[in-house]
């Protein structure tokens, strides 16, 4: 009966403790990343910091936590296969690029947001959501983080923002843009949008 | 003697315990590897109907010429002037304005919960909101802000499909469920046409009120078009993939 006892808790906690903790553990590494990046955009510390700074900053802190690539190559499905190494390495970064400095310059001027993460679902058998609100200029905005278990680890593959995925969203643009373009055209248009900061700027469609 | 007795245990435990975390292991990971999942279907569909991509390309651009050249101008001089308080009283008051449109949704979906949610927050703030210009309401229990209903969306409830996917002269995306229910919140808003209540509305200042209406709705929609047109590798399919995203959502919801 001691026996019984002993080696059921024991296997209960080896089978169950790494499988709550991992899951419960994520929680905590997504709010300690959003906190960091929070920080550098926010903190007095870093208010000298210049806009690139700032991104580079940001960059260093979320590649801390989390591989950036796996959204990007999530986002780009299969047309990873319609480039050549070179080019694949210089799509990853310049859309690396591009997202760092859509969330930097969206954030600019605005009071710090507050994030609050609530659920955590399991949506697959290496899959997981976790529920969050943004507290942004007195409005609120739902965000869904979704992670999957790669060989590096637990690492985001999409960001859903008021039910818009934004992995989606990229799939669809440059699904579209292999219709037409090559890997070329999509690095030129890429490099464009880093240097392009103003609305009236030609709409190239 | 004691400690023998302890190891046996031990060893089966650990040994069950180690094959346990093993199979746990391997049932947690996909059975897909991380290639394949890169290029599985995302979860959001990405697809839309789009039979008439070639004009709804052109009057893309058109608007955002429009947008551009007149609607921005006029935003920033209106933005310049007006302190954010004054921004933000006068986007609060077409919000209460459109709440005839919000309540008709609710009800024509059956969400008698959220009819009486919005009805609540027009009675606290066309009232001690000064004519909606404040949302007191926001600090009432239970007349929280929820998120707005409109007529598309009611199609969308009844099952009604999207049609194809449509680019408006100066009113941007929509589909053609959506271009009919633009309609429809017309058809029951009682300051707009055609059944309006108001029986000398001469169209001089229903075209003044729509205009101030849509320049102090204006300077959200132009950040957030500034955003995505920032960060687009192709704006036109990707304001057609988040605009589909974000209706399919709300119907969802």
């Amino acid at each position: 009966m001691k026996f019984f006892s002993y080696s059921t808790f024991l296997v209960l906690g080896l089978l169950f403790g790494p499988y709550v903790s991992a899951h419960g553990s994520q929680k905590e590494k997504l709010q300690g990343m959003i906190d960091a990046t929070l920080d550098v955009i926010y903190s007095e510390t870093h208010a000298s910091l210049s806009a690139n700074e700032k991104q580079s900053k940001v960059r260093e802190k979320l590649e801390s936590s989390y591989d950036l690539d796996v959204m990007i190559r999530y986002a780009i499905g299969k047309n990873w296969r319609r480039m050549n190494k070179v080019e694949q390495l210089e799509v990853l970064e310049l859309v690396k690029k591009l997202v760092l400095k859509a969330y930097v310059t969206g954030l600019e001027g605005k009071d710090r947001p507050s994030i609050t993460l609530a659920e955590l679902t399991e949506i697959g058998k290496a899959r997981i959501e976790i529920e969050s609100t943004m507290v942004l200029d007195a409005k609120t905005y739902y965000i869904l983080y979704r992670l999957r278990q790669m060989d590096s680890g637990w690492q985001i593959y999409d960001i859903v923002a008021e039910n818009v995925s934004v992995s989606s969203n990229y799939r669809g643009q440059i699904d579209d843009h292999f219709r037409k373009g090559s890997a070329a055209d999509l690095i030129a248009r890429l490099k464009g949008l880093l240097v392009k900061d103003d609305i009236n700027e030609d709409t190239k469609i | 003697m004691k400690t023998q007795k302890f190891k046996g245990p031990l060893a089966w435990a650990s040994l069950i315990g180690v094959l346990t975390v093993t199979t746990l292991t391997a049932q947690v990971r996909d059975l897909t590897g991380d290639e394949e999942f890169y290029t599985s279907p995302v979860d959001e569909s990405t697809n839309v109907y789009d039979p008439f991509e070639s004009v709804n390309r052109f009057t893309f651009v058109f608007n955002d010429f429009v947008f551009s050249n007149t609607v921005q101008p006029l935003v920033d001089a209106y933005t310049a002037i007006a302190p954010d308080p004054v921004e933000e009283g006068a986007s609060n008051f077409f919000h209460n304005l459109r709440y005839p449109v919000r309540l008709a949704s609710n009800l024509l979906q059956f969400r008698f919960k959220g009819a009486w949610v919005e009805t609540g927050r027009f009675a606290i703030n066309s009232t001690v909101g000064i004519v909606g210009i404040l949302t007191p309401a926001d600090d009432y229990e239970g007349f929280a802000p929820i998120k707005s209903e409109d007529v598309g969306q009611v199609f969308g409830a009844w099952g009604i499909g999207e049609g194809p996917y449509l680019v408006l002269p100066f009113l941007g995306p929509s589909n053609l469920r959506d271009l009919a229910g633009f309609f429809g919140d017309r058809a029951v808003n009682p300051l707009k046409g055609p059944f309006s209540v108001i029986d000398d509305w001469k169209w001089e200042w229903q075209l003044a009120l729509s205009g101030t209406e849509n320049i102090a709705r204006s300077p959200q929609i132009i950040k957030r078009y500034k955003q995505l047109k920032g960060s687009s590798i192709d704006p036109y399919s990707s304001l057609r993939n988040s605009y589909s995203q974000y209706r399919r959502g709300a119907v969802a919801e």
